[in-house]
């Protein structure tokens, strides 16, 4: 008897259905879609800051200080300490290695250029060469291999010609002093220091806005070679995936409890990421690059909240929606409770009968919902970040019991209204 | 006659009427909501950029930020120039390097950069200073020393370094230390005119960073007006900076505009399928007015006017409450207020009617409603 009269009910009148139906469906598409977005903008956005370049420096320990200016280091090469290269892929093994997204390795080296124009006898000039990679695969202990370089590092270094092939005896020229050394692609530089001497092919000149546009840039080797410093560097800069800092992350981590620690070490803050850093790799000094990684937190906590609030806002206005929909339809059938009731139907079984009605529709219409919102979350992700945002299994079962509460709500104040007045006026038409 | 019949019919179904301003309402709200945040959003998010710091370099022409050269050096009144340019919400800072020896004239060899010690921690607003973070620009005696380079000459704040430069020789005390995690943790920033006496080059700095508020496209425009009052000077943006800024800001637009577009189209929806249940429940009347002889036009302009009433109450109470939606949203995210905008007023109206009228074309069923249909209730 009660289903029948639920199928009479669906069948008979299929229209009054449809409306709350659509109206759910679409509702519970713009849930989903907001709400999987809002989930995964925060990755998405920290990954698009490392456009930024990188968020850790790192130099070793008993370094003299360094004499840098616009990011160039004056001291001679006999000063200073310098690292290993071989110690390099440890970067990839600590606890947070999948979020080391590229690193870069620096040398500095004060050389002097000469280069041979059509007439008359070679000119010299003194030049900062900077030993670096652009793009060079690292093997990693678990024989895989890593490749990173500037082209990670630095995504806004520009280039008119062609980057050097790593290892190979070419080099990229700074725009300023290509002008003012009049160098174009294609001269070969010989480059001196302190009694070696190497010569490289110019296959680029770079524009970088920084001291490199007045610097020679060279595969790491052959600043490695003029500066008699086989396999080491003075710097490198790490490009890590980083969570906003929170309270945990200000804090000490010398004056945290255990279980306090623990979790510190186990959130990709920046901090703590430092910290696993400076435990492989000894001797050496991590710090953080402020400018970039303060920037980055704060914006980064700003605009999720933002989105965060947005998405409530738009949850509520499909509670209002929907909600308001389904007391549309609700109010349409009054006159069917009242006739229900004349007919002898306690309140139990009118209720029983609509709830039974909304839930079904919520839980259709919530299912086809979350189908939409899935993909629209997808397309919108792919629109944004050029990545398809994963539909999450985990919202499904919250967004049938969304649509289920505010089906039921939007439709239990009229009904209830119905109930409760006696049958007859209504039946009159009243 | 025709107000009478619009003001019953308003009157007459309170519960339907409550319903469909609920959806308008809410719907207006968080419309108003987002285009009042989303005109500001971009001048709130470039404010939070320029704790990047100096995003603009003014420099000679024939160098780069790097060379220790003279023939890089050029004059003070640059400033003077930059300030005339009156750009709002500019902050510039003069800079002149020297590599000098700490605490005796053989002693460690420390850049020394001569700045402008207030305006200094205003562009480089990431900066962690131990200790006393805000200096004049008059100060004379007081400097700011790096975290490496404080570290490294056994400097606290409240010590006192002397600085030796080709036989001429300043004392300063340490007001703060730096942590910046760049170059500037192993310098040591001092006021301008004492690094110029030090180094015998009167009025000569080296270069400039400026602090430039506004999108990528401000950023230029600025660096292109700035370049216009400097002959000699190159006026360069800093690509790491403005082309980031730009990229995330258009993103995070996007985003927050796709998400505006979704709920306006769900609002639209949804108002459209309670004015649908709206006109399909009018059948009623139309019959018994076309049965009393009104003509179809009237009859439709009569709901036509109900609906403009209900759009319009919507729209507006959507405004108020969506401005108060926006100036909490400007509080909790920014900590700036958001003022309401008056433009968006009559935007969201005008929007609401729109819905409200596309929810109503179902009416044009009502043309082929015969009375006697109607009223005899089949």
């Amino acid at each position: 008897m009660f289903v029948r009269l639920l199928r009479e009910s669906f069948t008979r009148n299929p229209r009054r259905k449809l409306l709350t139906g659509i109206a759910l469906v679409l509702g519970m598409t713009v849930a989903t879609a907001t709400f999987t977005v809002a989930v995964d903008v925060g990755d998405q956005l920290a990954r698009e800051f490392r456009s930024l370049g990188a968020n850790l420096l790192i130099t070793p320990q008993a370094d003299t200080l360094p004499v840098e200016i616009g990011g160039v280091d004056y001291r001679p090469v006999d000063q200073g300490a310098y690292l290993p290269v071989s110690d390099l892929p440890k970067l990839k093994e600590i606890f947070w290695r999948h979020n080391i997204l590229g690193f870069t390795p620096f040398l500095d080296v004060p050389v002097t250029g000469a280069i041979a124009h059509n007439a008359g006898p070679p000119q010299n000039f003194p030049a900062m060469l900077v030993g670096t990679w652009y793009s060079h695969a690292v093997p990693l202990a678990d024989g895989t291999t890593f490749t990173t370089g500037a082209s990670f590092t630095h995504p806004w270094w520009k280039i008119s010609g062609q980057w050097f092939a790593d290892g190979s005896k070419n080099c990229v020229v700074g725009a300023l002093l290509a002008k003012t050394e009049e160098i174009s692609i294609g001269d070969v530089l010989n480059l001196s220091a302190s009694g070696r001497a190497s010569a490289s092919t110019v296959t680029g000149i770079i524009t970088t806005g920084d001291a490199e546009d007045n610097a020679i840039v060279c595969p790491l080797v052959v600043a490695q070679d003029l500066a008699a410093k086989p396999d080491e560097f003075r710097q490198v800069l790490v490009s890590a995936l980083t969570k906003p800092a929170d309270a945990l992350a200000i804090k000490d981590p010398n004056s945290m409890t255990p279980t306090e620690f623990d979790r510190w070490y186990c959130s990709p803050y920046i901090s703590s990421i430092g910290h696993q850093i400076q435990q492989v790799l000894p001797g050496t000094q991590v710090q953080t690059i402020r400018r970039v990684a303060e920037t980055e937190g704060r914006i980064l906590s700003r605009v999720s909240l933002l989105l965060w609030i947005v998405t409530i806002a738009a949850l509520i206005a499909v509670a209002l929606a929907v909600g308001a929909t389904s007391a549309t339809t609700a109010i349409e059938r009054r006159a069917e409770v009242a006739l229900m009731k004349a007919l002898g139907a306690t309140n139990f079984l009118v209720s029983g009968l609509f709830v039974s009605e909304q839930l079904l529709l919520a839980i259709v219409g919530g299912g086809i919902g979350f189908l939409f919102g899935a993909g629209l979350a997808r397309q919108l992700g792919e629109t944004v970040f050029g990545v398809a945002t994963s539909p999450r299994l985990v919202v499904l079962p919250v967004i049938l019991i969304a649509a289920a509460l505010v089906a039921l709500i939007g439709s239990w104040i009229p009904l209830h209204r119905a109930a409760n007045v006696s049958p007859a006026p209504i039946l009159r038409g009243e | 006659m025709f107000k009478r019949l619009l003001f019953h019919l308003l009157r007459g179904n309170r519960v339907r009427f409550i319903v469909a301003l609920l959806a308008l309402t809410s719907g207006g709200a968080v419309i108003s909501a987002l285009l009042n945040l989303d005109l500001d959003i971009n001048r709130k998010l470039s404010q939070e950029f320029r704790s990047l710091g100096a995003n603009l370099i003014i420099s000679a022409s024939n160098a780069g930020a790097s060379t220790l050269d003279s023939s890089v050096l050029f004059g003070e009144s640059a400033m003077q120039t930059v300030a005339q340019t009156k750009l709002p919400g500019l902050v510039a800072s003069p800079y002149l390097y020297l590599v000098a020896n700490a605490n005796s004239k053989t002693g460690q060899n420390v850049v020394v950069a001569g700045t402008w010690l207030d305006a200094v921690t205003r562009i480089e607003p990431w900066w962690k200073i131990a200790g006393d973070s805000s200096l004049s620009r008059g100060d004379l005696t007081d400097c700011f020393v790096g975290r490496n380079a404080s570290r490294s000459l056994g400097l606290t704040p409240g010590s006192s370094v002397q600085l030796f430069y080709q036989g001429r020789s300043a004392r300063f005390t340490v007001a703060g230390v730096i942590d910046a995690g760049g170059s500037e943790d192993s310098q040591i920033f001092v006021n301008l005119s004492v690094a110029q006496q030090l180094a015998s080059l009167d009025n000569k700095i080296q270069l400039i960073q400026l602090s430039v508020p506004g999108s990528a496209s401000q950023v230029r425009a600025a660096a292109l007006r700035l370049q216009s009052a400097f002959s000699s000077l190159e006026v360069k943006p800093i690509p790491q900076i403005t082309e980031a800024e730009g990229r995330l800001l258009a993103r995070i637009r996007f985003l927050i505009f796709s998400t505006g577009l979704l709920i306006l189209v769900l609002t639209a929806l949804c108002v459209l399928a309670t004015m649908a249940a709206l006109a399909m429940e009018r059948r009623k009347d139309v019959g018994l007015m076309k049965a009393l002889g009104g003509s179809i036009q009237r009859v439709v302009r009569l709901f036509l006017a109900e609906v403009g009433v209900l759009a319009s109450i919507g729209g507006v109470a959507g405004y108020a409450l969506g401005m108060a939606l926006s100036v909490w949203m400007g509080h909790r995210v920014f900590g700036a207020s958001i003022s309401p905008r008056w433009e968006v007023l009559p935007v969201t109206v005008i929007l609401m009617l729109f819905v409200a009228l596309a929810g109503a074309l179902p009416l044009r069923l009502l043309g082929n409603v015969r009375p006697a249909v109607i009223l005899r209730g089949d």
